[in-house]
């Protein structure tokens, strides 16, 4: 298993014992011992000591590296200086297709050192690649480690249910995906919305900080059972009660298996869905902006 | 002469995501998301003292932080995501959606104390 770009011994610190190495499986009965795992990140971070082997590359040549694999891979000739120029000598990656080629079922974990660095989605896509070329050879797969949790949730429920994981437009009545005019680091970057619901999250100390000065210009309204930064600069904070502590609900593994979860206390607040479904019923209640939609003329 | 850039990479610690839960307004998630690590090397060229205070700047803003040394490799500072590396981040996604939260160029040079 290739780790790329991701430190899970800090970011996912259950994901070695609970998930990859250290689980016997049914062809990997001695557990860690059947396993080889490989780092690659440009720095040494603790995940490293968890490696059989750590490739440290120079930051920004993700996407060189991953190319000169998948030639490598096939047998293709690759020019030296250009492998070299990614901080790694070509028997290194020699010695990494060797590996990959001997797995009987290889995966790459591909973290945010590869998919919010230079190259962004094209890093992704070809790890995507190369995870798909290597089935020429042996099973292999290509899985991301997602930054906060449940991040997968949203994904896949935007997924079914409009056909997009994230940046969908809902404007006309039908979903439009476009990342980067309608995805929300865009949207608030570029001051294009007059309200925001935040709901589960904390922009106020994530996002760039003109998108998070906008925050602080128009109605925010935060559903969050904690003060955060984001609720302090909203017009509105709804405390609510803790997914997965004090309230219900499914979320979704990095795997996309759905965990359902049953809150162990009480809380006095409501939950997120509650507070949602009641905002709705709300808005029902009052005339279409648009005449037609609920049969009601616009006054 | 142009000062010396550095590639300033921000990502998640164990210590930070545990302060996260225990609130952000807590002085331990403070100092977290307030100290860079850098090369040795990299601080005695620059002239900056070990756990003392440095200007960063980016093309986007800037801000203070504390600069300890770091296991890092030369030409890179590590720091924890937090507000102020909002100020420093990129503000553009490239039509992606995603800001490059990683790998930005910037200058460090350290605050004289008045």
């Amino acid at each position: 298993m290739i780790y790329w770009g991701g430190n899970p011994a800090e970011c996912h610190p259950r994901h070695f014992t609970k998930y990859t190495i250290m689980q016997k499986g049914k062809y990997t009965q001695n557990g860690r011992k059947d396993r080889t795992m490989v780092l690659v990140d440009i720095r040494e971070t603790p995940s490293a000591k968890a490696a059989n082997l750590f490739l440290q590359i120079r930051p920004g040549k993700d996407f060189e590296l991953i190319t000169a694999l998948r030639a490598l891979i096939k047998g293709q000739r690759v020019n030296e200086d250009a492998v070299n120029e990614t901080g790694l000598p070509l028997s290194k990656l020699e010695e990494l297709v060797a590996k990959m080629k001997a797995a009987r079922f290889g995966v790459i974990f591909f973290g945010m050192g590869l998919s919010m660095t230079r190259g962004k989605h094209m890093n992704s896509a070809a790890v995507l690649m190369l995870a798909a070329e290597m089935n020429a050879f042996t099973k292999f797969v290509a899985m991301p480690m997602r930054g906060h949790g449940n991040v997968t949730g949203a994904d896949v429920v935007m997924r079914y249910t409009t056909g997009y994981p994230f940046g969908v437009n809902l404007c006309r009545g039908y979903p439009r995906f476009n990342p980067g005019e309608f995805s929300t680091v865009d949207l608030l970057v570029r001051g294009d919305v007059d309200a925001c619901l935040v709901l589960g999250a904390d922009p106020g100390a994530t996002m760039p900080q003109p998108g998070i000065d906008h925050l602080a210009k128009i109605p925010t309204i935060v559903l969050d059972p904690k003060v955060t930064h984001t609720s302090r600069l909203a017009r509105v904070h709804i405390t609510t009660a803790a997914t997965g502590v004090s309230a219900p609900g499914t979320v979704y593994r990095m795997d996309e298996i759905p965990l359902p979860l049953r809150p162990a206390l009480k809380s006095p607040y409501p939950t997120d869905e509650e507070v949602v479904r009641r905002i709705r019923e709300a808005v029902k209640r009052r005339p279409a902006w648009l005449p037609g939609r609920n049969g009601k003329a616009v006054m | 002469m142009a000062k010396k850039r550095y590639l300033m990479n921000a990502g998640r610690t164990t210590k930070q995501g545990q302060q996260i839960n225990h609130g952000k307004d807590s002085p331990e998630y403070l100092a977290i998301t307030t100290t860079i690590f850098m090369n040795a090397d990299d601080m005695k060229e620059a002239g900056i003292k070990a756990d003392s205070q440095v200007r960063v700047r980016s093309d986007n803003g800037e801000a203070t932080f504390l600069c300890k040394e770091g296991k890092v490799p030369p030409g890179i500072i590590f720091v924890a995501y937090g507000p102020p590396t909002c100020k420093l981040m990129g503000q553009t996604t490239d039509g992606t959606g995603m800001p490059t939260s990683k790998g930005w160029e910037v200058e460090v040079e350290p605050v004289l104390p008045v």
